[in-house]
Formats: C-alpha cells, sequence, structure tokens
C-alpha cells in the first residue's frame, strides 16, 4: 500500500465493484446465468443430436426420407393430401412469430411500457400452446401410422428414427411447455405491475432469452429430422 | 423476493434505441421467414437434383448447414441480443460450442465408421 497522499481511483472501484457495484460483463447478473443455464442446455440438446448423428451414419443406406414419412397433415380430412413438411414448417413459423413477439415484449419492457409488455406476450403464449397442439397431432399420427418407439413402417424403415424422434421432440416440447407455463407467469406479473415496482423489466429479457433459446433448438431439430 | 435490488446493466431506452431495435427486428425475422421457405422448398425438392445413386446429397447438407448458420446469427445476435453485449461475454457463449463442431464431425464420422465394421464383421 503507497504511503502517498493521492486516491488510487483503481483500488476505490475495486471496492466498489467487490460490494456489488457492478455486474458482469455489464450486463445483469441474472441475465448472465439465465445465458450460461443456456449453454448447459444446448450441450444436452447437442447430445441428443450428436447420438442421432452417429445412429443415422451407422444405417445411411436404410434411413427413412423425410419428405416420405412426414407426407401429410395430421388433420382428419386434411391427411388425404400428398404435402410433405407443409404441417412442420407451419410448427417452424409458429415459433419464429412467437419469438418476433416476444422480442417486441422485450423491447416493450425497456420503455416500462407494462400494456405493451402484456399486448406482445399474449401471442406469444397462444402461438406456444399452437405449437404444443400441433406436436400433438404430429405425435397421435404417426403413431397411429405405425411409427413408434419399437416399431417403424415402410415408410420409417428402422425403429431408431421413431426412437430419436419420440424422444428429441418430446424433450423439446416439454421444454416449450415450461416456456409457456413462464410466460403465463410473466404476463400476469406485469399485468399485476410487480416490474413497475421492481423499476425494470430484465425478467421479460431473461424469459425471452429461454423462449428464443427454445425457438433455436426447434430450428435444429427441425434441421436434423425434416430436412437433411 | 427482493425489490430493493440496483438496476444493472442498461435496462431503460430513449424512443431512438426503441426504434432503431424495432427496425432492426423487423429486418431479422423476414430474413428469418425467407431462410426457411427456401429451406423446405429445398428440402421437398432436392430428390429430383441427386444422382441416381443419391450422391451429391453432401450439397444439399452443406447448404442446410450454412442456412442454419444464419438463422443462429440472427436468432442469437438480434432476437437475444447477443450482438449488442461486451465481446468478452459473446466470446465465453460461443467457445464452448467448439467442443460441439468437433463432437458432431467426431461422431458422424464415428457411425460411418460403424458400418463399415458391420460389414467387415458380417463375416461371422
Amino acid at each position: 500500500m503507497s504511503a502517498a497522499a493521492t486516491t488510487h481511483h483503481g483500488e476505490d472501484n475495486s471496492q466498489e465493484l467487490w460490494n456489488g457495484g457492478g455486474s458482469p460483463f455489464k450486463a445483469g447478473y441474472g441475465k448472465v446465468m439465465m445465458w450460461y443455464f443456456l449453454i448447459s442446455d444446448t450441450f444436452t440438446f447437442a447430445s441428443f443430436l450428436i447420438a442421432y448423428a452417429a445412429l443415422r451414419f451407422a444405417q445411411s443406406t436404410n434411413w427413412p426420407k423425410p419428405a416420405e414419412v412426414f407426407a401429410s397433415i395430421p388433420v382428419h380430412g386434411l391427411d388425404k393430401w400428398n404435402l410433405p413438411l407443409v404441417f412442420v414448417s407451419f410448427m417452424t413459423f409458429l415459433l419464429i412469430v412467437s419469438s418476433w413477439t416476444m422480442v417486441r415484449a422485450v423491447q416493450e419492457g425497456y420503455r416500462m411500457n407494462k400494456d405493451g409488455v402484456v399486448k406482445f406476450l399474449i401471442p406469444t403464449i397462444l402461438c406456444g400452446i399452437a405449437f404444443l397442439g400441433c406436436q400433438y397431432l404430429e405425435w397421435t399420427h404417426l403413431i397411429s401410422e405405425g411409427m413408434t418407439t419399437t416399431t417403424a413402417t415402410i415408410h420409417t424403415k428402422v425403429t431408431n428414427f421413431g426412437q430419436l424422434f419420440f424422444v428429441i421432440t418430446g424433450f423439446h416440447g416439454l421444454h416449450v411447455f415450461g416456456g409457456v407455463v413462464l410466460n403465463i407467469w410473466l404476463a400476469v406479473s406485469a399485468a399485476n405491475g410487480r416490474f413497475d415496482k421492481v423499476g425494470h423489466y430484465e425478467m421479460v429479457e431473461k424469459i425471452g432469452l429461454y423462449w428464443h433459446f427454445v425457438d433455436l433448438v426447434w430450428v435444429y431439430v427441425f434441421l436434423c429430422f425434416y430436412l437433411l | 423476493m427482493n425489490f430493493d435490488e440496483p438496476v444493472q446493466g442498461h435496462l431503460h431506452w430513449t424512443e431512438g434505441e426503441y426504434n432503431d431495435s424495432k427496425k432492426e427486428v423487423l429486418k431479422t425475422i423476414v430474413i428469418l421467414s425467407v431462410v426457411t421457405i427456401a429451406e423446405v422448398g429445398i428440402a421437398i425438392a432436392y430428390d429430383h437434383f441427386l444422382g441416381k445413386d443419391g450422391s451429391g446429397k453432401w450439397i444439399i447438407n452443406l447448404i442446410m448447414a450454412i442456412a442454419s448458420v444464419i438463422k443462429v446469427y440472427f436468432i442469437m445476435g438480434t432476437f437475444m441480443h447477443l450482438k449488442h453485449e461486451k465481446k468478452g461475454f459473446i466470446l465465453t457463449v460461443f467457445l464452448p460450442f467448439l467442443f460441439l463442431i468437433w463432437a458432431i464431425i467426431a461422431f458422424t464420422v464415428e457411425g460411418s465408421s460403424w458400418m463399415a465394421m458391420r460389414g467387415l464383421l458380417n463375416v461371422f
């Protein structure tokens, strides 16, 4: 410790930092932690998709063509036409739209606009619920066609495909469901004025990060099972 | 619930920042929609462009991989706001993904070698 009379601003600042006067990377602690949780969840999903890659390339000559497996809209009456990948594209757009409305909610939060936040969380929730409904229809349709975790059809050829499909889309669907529950809590909390009381809408951003992560995982699940 | 925590980070925008952000997000969602439509179009039609034995599929895979990278860039960068964070933070998020890239390549090759081994071992 120098005996000089001048104050060492570096030391003063570090005292402040140690006492919680700063935040990591100048971002809120909660937000940074949400990002790191999402990275860990990325590794979980990635390990599933990597297992898919390994098993697929071990049987690549006998692997199903997605356009054949997912060839119709799983709604009674609409399933008579051969419309490959149309339904899953609709599901993808549901999540893209819900991501956009979520971003708009975050932006309204940055303006401390309570009504705007709630206004944009509602379509986010509805799109999430619609996505889960679509996933239910897709699952029941495929199961009724004979694709399960133990049986394959003439289109799906190997039981591995069904096993991987249901486990991975199921795990993703569970995340979507969790996100919908979080968003409902968020909308109700915002409407009750909780974040005006706290002084900022960072919670909207944190849950928004989780929701975008769910969308991003779907991009890769969609890619592996439906496009490649 | 502690409501007395100090506000950390830049959590209140000006009108200008808000409008800029809205424009950026709108541009992003248009790009995402176009890329998705292109991906689906290629996925439906690619059978016509492959060779008799399915050769050339690697080009399709490459196009799909690039399209996914574009989507990741826009969803993480703009929707999740990562582009506007501090560079050190962006690195802490992206560097772990290098492990995943290694893993994807390694296990894809591994899978192919399983198929080859099965062919070799089928003698028994």
